[in-house]
């Protein structure tokens, strides 16, 4: 862990620092309790997800050149990346500038960037599992949430990275069971982890997003799941924001809490509401009320 | 500066295995591997007015389980910009609007404004009251916020070389 956490910084992304600020502060109260560093990254830029690289892989590629450089010339060896849509733009496009010398010449005349290559873009599933370990972990669980049934929901960008070796299992990924397993909850074995919540459809056609979102949330209510625990900002807006529209009309009878994984190491780690902010979540997560049955 | 897509769809021998695990092929026109089929036979200009390309969610399912390693949400991309480039009229609007609205909201300041991103997008596709009830509750929930980011030194100026849009 030493070589990671004296060198590691964190690339939060948009999206953390507005509609999923939960996802950071909630990170960075386990990274206290873990004590584990982890700066930001000064002057990052977007790393251009949903949509730079939908019309312009080019585009994609500078923009995460930039945010590379930024943490090779502030002395990073390593970026943490906890949103999963971030953590796929820079995984991917450090993998490709690091197998092709050319390409990172050219680009970084054309920007006028100087990136050397190297830095490694760490997520969040990856670092706590097997940098941190569920041993280290467990050692700080002071609230067990003992009898909590989880469906671990992976979705699509924190494990398929194309040609990148995963950190985990790309169809059935268990670093997050693992997590969850030694807060004492119970995580569940169901069919939808990894597969797709619709992302930005949900905006652009959410008909079909729905669609996609009925059908995870039926399938983790019907394993009697009692919370989905996500590491994606966009997952759990999707299967959060409009859950009890989409439940009423696809006929799903209970509704299912969406928190970020670093949430429930926190409560199960005694951390206050002011860092979790579970209530910013649209589907309430009453942990007393779940434990109490 | 051209970077090349690096994948070669002749490799593929049309298993189908992408159509099959795609979450969207309900919806497409076009099934991910006849558009394959086309580009590996130097047709893939016919794929360019498919929806196929513009409901493709970039899932990477396809991409990660293609025996012939084939990136094919990679494939996508790259057609989505020929389509754009060429003009091509998009069969899903809504999907282009959202993605140069996006770029356009994080090109000014390098990083996103949530707020003024939807509301653009509601403007773009001329639909001002589109998911207008999420905003407050998203408000409310501090989940929104009204002030734009802080602003990242000299982006603008370095991006408006990439980005003419």
């Amino acid at each position: 862990m030493e070589r990671l956490t004296s060198r590691m910084a964190l690339f939060p992304g948009c999206t953390l620092e507005s509609s999923s600020i939960s996802f950071e502060t909630s990170l960075a109260g386990v990274l206290r309790v873990l004590d584990v560093p982890c700066p930001t990254v000064q002057d990052w830029n977007c790393c251009g997800a949903s949509s730079a690289h939908a019309l312009d892989h080019k585009l994609h590629l500078a923009l995460n050149l930039r945010n590379l450089a930024l943490a090779e010339e502030q002395g990073y060896s390593d970026l943490l990346v906890p949103c999963a849509a971030c953590y796929h733009r820079l995984a991917g496009a450090a993998f490709e500038l690091d197998n092709d010398a050319e390409l990172l010449g050219r680009l970084n005349t054309e920007t006028g960037l100087d990136y050397r290559g190297g830095v490694a873009v760490r997520n969040v599933l990856d670092f706590l599992t097997r940098d941190v370990g569920v041993d280290a972990i467990a050692a700080h669980v002071t609230e067990p949430l003992t009898g909590l049934k989880v469906a671990c929901y992976y979705g699509c960008l924190n494990t398929r990275i194309p040609r990148l070796e995963c950190f985990d299992d790309r169809e059935y990924p268990t670093s997050m069971d693992d997590i969850v397993r030694v807060l004492g909850a119970e995580p569940l074995d169901w069919s939808y982890k990894t597969e797709c919540c619709g992302a930005s459809l949900f905006i652009t056609a959410e008909s079909v997003s729905a669609r996609l979102v009925s059908r995870i949330l039926k399938d983790a209510v019907a394993r009697d799941a009692d919370c989905m625990a996500v590491a994606c900002p966009m997952c759990q807006n999707n299967l959060d924001t409009k859950q009890a529209e989409i439940r009423a009309e696809f006929g799903i009878a209970a509704p299912l809490p969406v928190v970020f994984i670093t949430q429930l190491i926190g409560v199960a780690f005694g951390i206050g509401e002011s860092e979790l902010k579970l209530a910013h979540s649209f589907v309430p997560f009453d942990l007393a009320q779940k434990s109490g049955e | 500066m051209e970077v090349a897509l690096k994948e070669n769809p002749s490799l593929c021998y049309q298993c189908a295995k992408c159509s099959t695990g795609c979450p969207v092929a309900d919806d497409m026109d076009l099934l991910p591997h006849q558009v394959i089929h086309l580009v590996s036979l130097g047709m893939g200009d016919r794929a360019l007015g498919a929806n196929t390309i513009w409901m493709c969610a970039g899932c990477y399912t396809c991409a990660v389980r293609c025996p012939n390693d084939i990136d094919i949400t990679s494939v996508m991309d790259d057609l989505r910009s020929k389509a754009v480039e060429q003009g091509i009229e998009c069969p899903v609007p809504e999907v282009l609007a959202f993605h140069r609205n996006f770029i356009k909201n994080f090109s000014r300041r390098g990083r996103m404004h949530e707020l003024r991103m939807m509301g653009e997008y509601n403007l773009r596709i001329r639909k001002p009251f589109h998911n207008a009830a999420l905003g407050p509750k998203m408000f409310l929930k501090r989940r929104l916020h009204l002030f734009p980011p802080r602003k990242v030194r000299g982006f603008k100026r370095w991006m408006r070389k990439l980005w003419k849009g």
